[in-house]
């Protein structure tokens, strides 16, 4: 009688049933990645030079607006610099995919590359599990949308400069693009980036600066349009 | 429901009965034999890739699951036949109508 | 159960709760569908308030698809549970004070989820960005609605009606949904097995939240229109079991393709199938019934919003078939395909239905004729053109982005391509958006026109 009981309906339909899914498409993942480990975002950054480079390059070039953001670097050089620095690090990245979840840019910006469509061709080497196993990705920004290119390969391919402007207002770097502007991540103009804009520079640089083919550069354009030169002439 | 219709049954009716069950009978192989062959092929692709290396068994672990969920799913749904539960199966939908009319004629 | 000691409509329904939660919806749908309109406006490249923080398209997307499914769908469906569950139970819920209060406090939930997001508090979990505050309030808020609608069903005795068992199992599931997704992610797993989490959420909201509720609400409503029973509840059973079987199990194929192990992803994609098998039984249940009935969709309102929205279920649940399976996914993923395919479900579908339980219940809820016959037409018509034109629309773009993508032009060209797409994805908007400006008027008129007879009565 269990089927035409109401505890049965709660029970079965209800637990099991939600337990058998919850079962097979999220623990089962969870226990197969158990032996990766979780990386916190100082882990992240101590073993990242090219992140580091980034974050140093916004010091260089911003060095007022940066100071108000994280306040003074050590001066003289050494361990007390570099844990300084990485602690800092650390930080803005944190503050940095706050900003990217709160103004919705994975909406528009996915965070993975598929074996599949060209996409390792454009954006860079496919996804891998262990490149998600950190704090940063907690809850993960896979994302289900392209309005705009995929960013989990974003990293070294646009200088910092790049990227404030960008921000400030799309359309004056990229022709045609629909991405709104975020002034609001600047004290006024894209000189001057508040601590906002500048972690969200440094979680974007971050993104893909642990690989080896760092930075990717997508350099199909140039030799596809030959390519269709070549056959029009033919 | 069974019963009653072979009762009564008139002798007229019989050669049509038989023309189905033969008709049944040819879909029944043309549907499943081709199926069951694919099937089986399938199957024994399974096993091949079970017995290959660890990669393959991992392959197997969706289709266990989901074997053994519908075999519990199955066995409940014996049980409940046996318990005789949906003997009266069709009856909620006739008596929440009735409910909903009375509901209905108070108000008036 | 004898007549005599059959209680009274009044005493089980609380029509003021009912009409404050429709209102409270449609005020939600209202908002929602012009946050929508915000983001289909910077898409075409004319959004009017650029650089405005509190009115960034990013942050009014979030509020787009959150206030539809938690102030929309959720007042909408509460309102409509408050109706249906005291007179299939004949039993009122556990207390209307209760109810009252979580009226009250899901609106707190609502609004707060909704400003939190304006002020950039999102949490990244796609359909679920409450923030991460909020999520203990909400979650609260569900298990006192359990409760509350528990009670009576409780205390049934005997075989129960199809709606009551897509209720109860929708109690626990959205429950479980909830937390489910807003906590694991959050402060369990990461990376990828947190992705598997996210995307069982998405599919469970609307799976395991929205559709058994929505079914459950069919079920009650189109026989007690068509003053026929349902044709076989055997079947509709059959339907209820393979829904909570198969359902759930849905997940991952919102991320094919991704580092998550790929025999999960197969799992998946076979599950998304068999749905459709388990949703074609329901359909033919439906179908069987308006047989004999069919001069129901010219004449009868509501019944031509349930049965639209049941081919709209269809087409969507036949799509999903298609393009759950890697051949489509390596193309259409990413694209505007799948927004297309969410609006006709939630929209097309659900929202439908809901409209069309409102078109009935209106009239009842005030005791009033609608004050106009041809605005119910228009709302029924604006909608309908409305929401085939968008998901049309958006279909056929998805495929154009994603050959554009594969063929590795630049990206200014897939951007390019969309914009005639988004031009009419935006008119058709407009064209849902002015559906509820004529059917909010309606009610107004309705409203107005109920004032003046119970006036005239109470002079009489």
């Amino acid at each position: 009688m269990i089927l035409e009981k109401k505890s049965g309906v709660l029970f079965i339909a209800g637990l099991v049933f939600f337990g058998l899914a919850f079962v097979s498409n999220a623990v089962v993942p969870a226990l197969m990645y158990k032996k990766l480990p979780e990386k916190t975002a100082e882990q992240l950054v101590t073993v990242n030079g090219n992140l580091r480079y980034q974050f140093e390059d916004l010091a260089r070039r911003w060095p007022e607006a940066f100071r108000a953001a994280f306040g003074e670097i050590p001066p003289e050089e050494g361990n007390e610099r570099e844990k300084w620095l990485n602690r800092a690090c650390a930080d803005a990245l944190r503050k940095g995919r706050d900003v990217y979840v709160a103004e919705g840019c994975w909406h528009c910006h996915s965070q993975f590359i598929r074996p599949v469509s060209n996409e390792d061709k454009r954006f860079g080497p496919v996804s891998k599990s262990d490149e998600y196993q950190n704090e940063l990705q907690r809850p993960v920004l896979f994302g289900t949308r392209r309005v705009g290119p995929d960013l989990i390969r974003e990293g070294g391919r646009h200088s910092n400069d790049w990227h404030a402007v960008h921000f400030f207002k799309p359309v004056t770097l990229s022709t045609g693009s629909v991405m709104p502007e975020y002034p609001w991540l600047f004290d006024g103009s894209p000189d001057k980036p508040n601590k906002k804009g500048l972690a969200l520079m440094t979680y974007v640089q971050w993104l893909g600066s642990w690989l080896e083919s760092y930075p990717y550069y997508q350099d199909y354009q140039e030799n596809l349009v030959l390519k269709l030169k070549a056959e029009v002439r033919r | 429901m069974m019963s009653n219709s072979s009762a009564g049954e008139s002798p007229i009716q019989r050669p049509l009965r038989r023309k189905s069950r033969w008709s049944t009978v040819i879909l029944a192989v043309v549907i499943l034999v081709p199926s069951c062959l694919a099937f089986g092929k399938k199957l024994a692709e399974l096993i091949s890739l079970a017995q290959g290396d660890a990669d393959g068994v991992f392959a197997i672990t969706p289709v266990v699951n989901y074997l053994l969920a519908s075999l519990g799913f199955f066995f409940l749904f014996c049980w409940a036949i046996l318990n005789g539960m949906f003997s009266d199966i069709e009856d909620p939908k006739r008596s929440f109508l009735e409910t909903e009319r009375m509901l209905d004629d108070e108000r008036i | 159960m004898s007549p005599n000691e059959l209680p009274q409509h009044e005493e089980l329904v609380d029509e003021k709760l009912v009409i404050s939660f429709f209102l409270a919806a449609l005020g939600y749908l209202f908002v929602s569908m012009l946050g929508g309109f915000l983001m289909a406006l910077q898409l075409i490249r004319h959004f009017p308030f650029p650089g405005v923080e509190l009115l960034s398209p990013g942050r009014w997307r979030m509020i787009h698809t959150n206030v539809v499914a938690y102030g929309f769908l959720a007042n909408a469906f509460l309102g409509a549970l408050h109706w249906a569950v005291p007179r299939l139970t004949l039993r009122t819920v556990l207390s209307k004070r209760l109810s009252w209060f979580i009226f009250a406090a899901w609106q707190v939930v609502v609004l707060s989820t909704a400003i939190g997001i304006m002020l950039g508090q999102a949490q990244a979990l796609e359909w679920g960005e409450t923030p991460v505050w909020i999520d203990p309030l909400a979650l609260a808020g569900l298990l006192l609605v359990a409760v509350n609608f528990m009670a009576p069903i409780s205390r049934l005795t005997g075989p129960m009606y199809v709606t009551l068992w897509y209720f109860m199992a929708a109690f626990v599931w959205t429950f479980l949904t909830y937390a489910m997704g807003n906590f694991m992610p959050q402060y369990f797993v990461t990376g990828t097995a947190a992705g598997a989490v996210g995307g069982l959420f998405i599919h469970d909201l609307v799976g395991l939240f929205v559709t058994p509720l929505g079914w459950g609400l069919m079920y009650y409503f189109v026989p007690i229109m068509l003053k026929k029973p349902i044709w076989s509840h055997g079947l509709s059973l059959v339907g209820f079991w393979g829904l909570a079987f198969f359902y759930p199990l849905n997940g991952i194929h919102h991320f094919l393709y991704t580092p998550i192990p790929m025999f999960l992803q197969y799992a998946a994609i076979v599950a998304t199938i068999a749905v459709e098998l388990v949703v074609t039984t329901v359909l033919i249940n439906f179908f069987a019934t308006l047989k004999g009935s069919m001069s129901a969709l010219v004449t009868n309102m509501p019944i031509r919003w349930f049965y639209s929205g049941m081919v709209f279920y269809f087409l969507t649940c036949l799509q999903c078939s298609f393009q759950t399976t890697l051949t489509f996914q390596a193309l259409i993923h990413f694209t505007d395909w799948v927004v297309g395919h969410a609006h006709m479900v939630m929209f097309g579908v659900f929202s439908f239905w809901l409209l069309g339980v409102m078109t009935y219940l209106f009239p009842r809820l005030l005791k009033t004729e609608w004050a106009s016959q041809k605005m119910l037409s228009w709302h029924y018509w604006l909608s309908l053109v409305g929401i085939t034109l968008m998901s049309a629309d958006l279909i056929v773009a998805g495929p154009f982005q994603g050959y554009s993508w594969a063929q590795l032009l630049p990206w200014e060209v897939s951007i390019e391509l969309s914009i005639p797409f988004w031009a009419v994805r935006l008119v058709a908007g407009l064209l849902m958006f002015s559906g509820l400006l004529v059917f909010l008027t309606n009610i107004g008129l309705t409203w107005a026109k109920s004032r003046k007879l119970s006036h005239v009565a109470a002079n009489v």
